[in-house]
C-alpha cells in the first residue's frame, strides 16, 4: 500500500516546520540541482549569438547572460516541483483519486513572497535595461542623448525593394551597396526607406533600426573589431525581403581613407546615381 | 407575444400557416454556398459593369495605379457580396425579417432553430443551441488548425535547406502570412468557441446563451469567411505576413483583398461572440452562484471575449483604412500623401498585443479548471487567479508598442512600454503560483487532460523567459525580426494555448461527444507534438540567436543545422497531430460511452446526463459553495448536488 505511506507522509511530518518537511527539502534539493545546471548553461545564449564587432553588441550579450541566470532558478523553481510531483505524488489507480489530499485552499505567506519576489525581479531587468539604454546613447535613439559624445562620422543609408544603399555625405556624396566603415570610429545612421518599411540590421553589431518611408530615423555604433559583418532586412519588405542583405567591412583607418579616394576618383563631383557605383 | 403569434398560426391552414417557418426549415449549409454564389457572381458583374476605366487618350497605356486600384474594387465588392449571400443562405436574416414583417418566430419555430430533434443536420444549419454551436467551433477549429498546419509544414519543407527552390519567394510569403492568420483565427476561437460555448452556459447553470441567434450568426459569419481567406492565394498571394504591414499591403495583388475581407467579418464575429459570451456569464447564473463560487474557466473566457470587443475594433480600423488606399486612393498610410506606416502599425499591435492574451488566457483558464480535479486539490487561492487574470487583461492594452521598439516611432516611450511589458510577468507568474500550489500535494491522477498541465508548464517557463529577453529594449534591439522572436511567440501560443487546448478537448470531450477518448493513441500522438515542438522551436532559438531574420525563405549556410533540426521536429509534430485527430475521430465515431462524470470533477456541467438535453436542465440548480471542495470525504454535500 504505497499509496497510503505517500500520502500520510506530508501529514505525518506537519509538526514540523514547513522547512523541515521531507517535500520541502526534497523539492529544494531538485531545485538546487536544476539551478545549479541553470546557471553553468547560462553563457549559452550569448554564446549562440556568434561575433561581437561592437561594445553595443558585447552588452546586449551581458544582457542576455544575466537574464538567463536571473531566469535559472525561476524556471528551475516550477521545474522542480513538477517533477517531485510526478514521481511522489502520483495516483496509478483507476477512477478517479480518492479525496484524501489537503483541502487548504490558500497560503497568504507564499502568495505575498512570490508577488514580492516576481516584483523584484521585474524591476531589476527593467532597471537594468534602462541603465543599458542610457549607456549606449543613441542606440536606436533611445533614451538620453549624450551631448558631449565625439563628432560621429554620418553615413545615410536607405532602403529600396531590395538593396541597401548608402551615401556618406561627407565625403562628397559617395554611395555604395557595401557599407565601409573605419574601426573605432563613432558612426551615426539616418534611416530612411524610398518604397515600404525594412530594417536596417547589422548583425554582429547588435544595431537595429527600421527604414521607414517619409520619415528617418537614427541608430549609432562604434564598430570595434576589423572584419566583414553581415547587414541584413529584419523587416518583411515584400518577395525578395529573404535576398535583401548585404556585408559591412570594418576596415583600419587608413584603408578607409584610401577606399574613399577610390571612390572619390571614380565618382564624379555631385550626387552620383546608385548603379554607377555598384558592385564597389 | 408569442402565445398571440402562436393562437394566430394554430388558427390558419397547415399550408399557408407557416410560409415563413417553411423557409427557415429549407436552409442550410447548401442553400448559403448557392446564394453566396449568386451573390457573389452577380455583385462581380455589377462591380465589373460600374467601375470601368475612364477613356484613356490614343496611344496611351491605362495607369497601372489605377487598373490595380478598379481590381481591387471589384475584388473587395465580390467577396462581400459572397459574404452577403452565404449569410442570407443560411437563413441569419430570417429572424430579423420576420419581424420586421410582423411575423415574428413561433415557438416552433425557436425550438427549430434550437436544432429540436434534428440529428445531424443541426450541425449544418442556423442552429442557435449552444451545444451545438460549440460542436461547430470545435470543427472549425480543428479545421483551421489542419489548415494552418499543412501551411507550416509547407513553409518548413522549404526551409530545410538554405537555398531551397520548393516554394518560390512569392509562394513562399503567402504561405507565411496565410499559416500566421489561420493560426491566429484558429486559437482565438480554439478555446472560447467550442468550450465558451458549450461548456460554460452549463457551468453556471444556464439554459443557453443569452442571446442564442447571435450566438449561430457569429459562428455563421467566421464559416462564411474562410473561403474568401483560402482564396487568398488563387488571388497573387500576400506579401506581408500576417501582420500585413503598410505601406507593403497597398503594394500587394488582390490576395490582400481577401485579408481585408476576412479580418473585418472576424473582427464583426468575435464583437458579437463577446457580447454575447460576457452577457450569458454576468446575467445568467443560475441562483446562488456569486462570483466568489463562479468557476475559473467561466473568468478566463469573459476575460478573453471581453478584452476582444475593446481592441479588435482597432484591428478593422486598421484593415478598413487598408481596405480604402487600396479601393479608394485614399492615403492613410501613404507618406506620400501625408499618411504613415507607423499609424498602421499602432492600429494593428493595439490589437496585436492583447490579442495574443485573447488567447492565452482562456487556454490557462481551461487548465486551472482541469487542475483541481486531476489532483483533487481546492483551486489553490482562487482569488489570486482572478485578480492575476484581471491583472493581465489590465495590462496588455498598455503594451503594444512593444513591437515597435525599433521602428524609430516615439523612442522616448521606449523605457514606459518597457515597463508595462515587464509588470505583465507578475500577473503571469502568479498563474504559475495558482497551478503549482493546486498541485501541491495532490493526488496527481496523470490522466492526459493532467499531462497537458504539465506540458503547458515546462513550455510557459521558456515562453516566458524568453519574453523577458524581448521585453528588454537592450536585447530587442539584437533580437527583433529574429526567428528567436518566432521561437518565443510560439512557446506561447502553441506550447502553452494550443497545449491548453489539447487538454481542454479530451477533457470535456466525454461531455461533448458521449464517449471516452482513446488516451493509449492520444498520448503518443500528444507527446510526438510536445516532443517535436521542444525540438523545432529549440532549432529555431538557436538560429535566431545566430541572427537569422524571421519570414525568409532562403539564409545563410550558417543556420543549415539549425533548421534542418527545426524542419524534422515540425514534421515530428505533424506526424503526431494526425496521430492525435485519428484518435479524436475515432473516438467520436465508435470510442468507450462515456459516464455522465468520468473525472468525478465537481463544476455544474459533469452533474447534467450525457448527452446534455436540450435546455441542459430540468429545474435549474442552485448553488450553495463553489466547485473545488476537494479533499473531503465524499459524503459532505458539493455543489451540484441540489440539482
Amino acid at each position: 500500500m504505497t499509496d497510503v505511506e505517500l500520502v500520510s507522509a506530508p501529514h505525518e511530518d506537519a509538526q514540523y516546520a514547513w522547512w523541515r518537511r521531507k517535500d520541502v527539502k526534497a523539492i529544494f534539493l531538485i531545485w538546487l540541482l536544476l539551478t545549479v545546471i541553470g546557471l553553468s548553461l547560462c553563457w549559452v545564449p550569448a554564446h549562440l549569438m556568434g561575433e561581437s564587432a561592437s561594445e553595443q553588441m558585447d552588452e546586449t550579450k551581458q544582457t542576455m547572460t544575466l537574464f538567463t541566470a536571473i531566469a535559472a532558478p525561476v524556471g528551475a523553481f516550477i521545474w522542480a516541483v513538477m517533477i517531485y510531483s510526478l514521481a511522489k505524488w502520483r495516483y496509478t489507480g483507476e477512477g478517479p483519486p480518492p479525496d484524501d489530499a489537503p483541502e487548504f485552499r490558500t497560503n497568504t505567506p507564499s502568495v505575498l513572497v512570490w508577488t514580492l519576489g516576481s516584483a523584484i525581479l521585474t524591476m531589476v531587468v527593467f532597471v537594468w535595461g534602462l541603465l543599458k539604454i542610457a549607456a549606449i546613447p543613441a542606440a536606436s535613439g533611445f533614451g538620453l542623448q549624450v551631448v558631449d559624445a565625439p563628432p560621429a562620422m554620418e553615413i545615410a543609408v536607405t532602403g529600396n525593394q531590395w538593396v541597401w544603399n548608402f551615401t556618406y555625405p561627407e565625403f562628397n556624396e559617395i554611395q555604395s551597396d557595401v557599407l565601409y566603415l573605419p574601426v573605432d570610429t563613432p558612426t551615426t545612421f539616418d534611416v530612411t526607406s524610398n518604397d515600404v518599411i525594412h530594417s536596417f540590421w547589422i548583425v554582429q553589431m547588435g544595431v537595429k533600426v527600421d527604414a521607414n518611408p517619409g520619415a528617418i530615423t537614427h541608430t549609432e555604433v562604434t564598430p570595434h573589431k576589423v572584419g566583414t559583418y553581415e547587414i541584413r532586412c529584419a523587416e518583411l519588405c515584400g518577395i525578395l525581403h529573404a535576398a535583401m542583405q548585404t556585408q559591412v567591412k570594418v576596415v583600419p583607418k587608413t584603408e578607409f581613407d584610401a577606399w574613399v579616394k577610390a571612390k572619390l576618383a571614380v565618382v564624379p563631383l555631385g550626387p552620383a546615381e546608385p548603379k554607377s557605383v555598384g558592385g564597389a | 407575444m408569442s402565445v398571440l403569434t402562436h393562437d394566430h398560426i394554430a388558427g390558419q391552414t397547415p399550408n399557408s400557416s407557416n410560409a415563413g417557418g417553411m423557409l427557415l426549415r429549407r436552409m442550410n449549409v447548401v442553400t448559403a454556398i448557392i446564394f453566396g454564389l449568386i451573390f457573389c457572381v452577380g455583385i462581380h458583374y455589377i462591380a465589373t459593369a460600374v467601375f470601368v476605366m475612364p477613356e484613356i487618350p490614343e496611344g496611351q497605356d491605362p495607369p497601372s495605379g489605377l487598373v490595380w486600384m478598379l481590381e481591387n474594387r471589384v475584388t473587395l465588392a465580390t467577396m462581400a457580396g459572397w459574404v452577403l449571400g452565404f449569410m442570407v443562405g443560411i437563413g441569419a436574416f430570417n429572424g430579423p425579417v420576420r419581424w420586421i414583417l410582423g411575423k415574428d418566430l413561433t415557438d416552433e419555430d425557436l425550438l427549430f432553430q434550437a436544432g429540436k430533434d434534428q440529428g445531424i443536420s443541426r450541425y449544418f444549419r442556423y442552429t442557435t443551441d449552444h451545444k451545438v454551436v460549440g460542436i461547430q467551433y470545435l470543427i472549425i477549429t480543428m479545421t483551421l488548425l489542419g489548415v494552418g498546419g499543412t501551411f507550416a509544414m509547407l513553409i518548413r519543407t522549404n526551409l530545410m535547406t538554405p537555398t531551397s527552390t520548393f516554394l518560390g519567394p512569392t509562394t513562399y510569403n503567402t504561405f507565411v502570412g496565410m499559416h500566421g492568420i489561420i493560426m491566429i483565427i484558429a486559437t482565438i476561437i480554439m478555446v472560447t468557441g467550442p468550450f465558451g460555448n458549450f461548456v460554460l452556459p452549463i457551468m453556471i447553470g444556464a439554459r443557453d446563451m443569452a442571446f442564442p441567434r447571435l450566438n449561430a450568426l457569429s459562428f455563421w459569419l467566421i464559416a462564411s469567411v474562410v473561403p474568401v481567406l483560402l482564396s487568398t492565394p488563387f488571388l497573387g498571394g500576400m506579401p506581408t505576413g500576417w501582420v500585413a504591414y503598410n505601406p507593403l499591403a497597398s503594394q500587394a495583388p488582390p490576395g490582400m483583398d481577401a485579408f481585408v475581407i476576412t479580418i473585418i467579418v472576424f473582427a464583426i464575429s468575435s464583437a458579437i461572440a463577446g457580447a454575447n459570451i460576457t452577457t450569458t456569464a454576468v446575467k445568467m447564473r443560475t441562483k446562488g452562484m456569486t462570483w466568489t463560487r463562479t468557476p475559473i474557466f467561466v473568468y478566463g473566457v469573459v476575460a478573453s471575449v471581453g478584452l476582444a470587443i475593446p481592441v479588435f475594433p482597432a484591428f478593422m480600423a486598421s484593415q478598413v483604412l487598408s481596405g480604402l488606399d487600396r479601393a479608394a486612393g485614399t492615403t492613410w498610410y501613404d507618406p506620400a500623401g501625408g499618411g504613415s506606416g507607423w499609424l498602421y502599425a499602432n492600429l494593428f499591435w493595439l490589437m496585436g498585443h492583447p490579442e495574443v492574451y485573447v488567447i492565452l488566457i482562456p487556454a490557462l483558464a481551461a487548465l486551472l479548471e482541469l487542475t483541481p480535479v486531476f489532483t483533487r486539490r481546492p483551486l489553490f487561492s482562487f482569488k489570486t487567479a482572478v485578480v492575476a487574470i484581471a491583472g493581465i487583461v489590465g495590462l496588455s492594452v498598455l503594451v503594444w508598442a512593444h513591437h515597435m521598439y525599433v521602428s524609430g516611432w516615439a523612442p522616448d516611450l521606449g523605457g514606459p512600454f518597457m515597463l508595462t511589458t515587464e509588470m505583465i510577468s507578475i500577473p503571469t507568474g502568479l498563474l504559475f503560483l495558482v497551478f503549482i500550489g493546486t498541485m501541491w500535494r495532490g493526488r496527481i491522477w496523470t490522466r492526459l487532460p493532467m499531462m497537458a498541465v504539465y506540458a503547458m508548464l515546462w513550455n510557459f517557463v521558456i515562453g516566458g523567459i524568453t519574453g523577458v529577453y524581448l521585453s528588454d529594449i537592450p536585447a530587442d534591439e539584437a533580437m527583433h525580426g529574429s526567428m528567436f522572436v518566432t521561437a518565443h511567440f510560439h512557446y506561447t501560443l502553441m506550447g502553452v494555448a494550443l497545449t491548453g487546448a489539447l487538454g481542454a478537448v479530451v477533457y470535456w470531450f466525454p461531455k461533448m461527444t458521449g464517449r471516452m477518448i482513446d488516451e493509449k493513441i492520444g498520448f503518443w500522438g500528444f507527446w510526438m507534438i510536445q516532443i517535436g515542438f521542444q525540438v523545432t522551436f529549440m532549432g529555431m532559438f538557436m538560429v535566431g540567436l545566430g541572427g537569422q531574420p524571421r519570414r525568409v525563405f532562403n539564409y545563410s549556410d550558417m543556420y543549415t543545422t539549425g533548421n534542418f533540426v527545426s524542419t524534422m521536429g515540425a514534421y515530428t509534430i505533424g506526424l503526431g497531430a494526425l496521430v492525435f485527430l485519428y484518435t479524436i475521430i475515432s473516438s467520436w465515431r465508435h470510442g468507450e460511452v462515456a459516464p455522465s462524470n468520468p473525472w468525478g470533477a465537481k463544476t455544474l456541467e459533469w452533474q447534467v446526463p450525457t448527452p446534455v438535453p436540450l435546455e441542459n436542465f430540468d429545474v435549474l440548480p442552485i448553488i450553495t459553495e463553489d466547485a473545488y471542495g476537494y479533499g473531503r470525504p465524499a459524503s459532505e454535500p458539493k455543489e451540484g448536488s441540489s440539482v
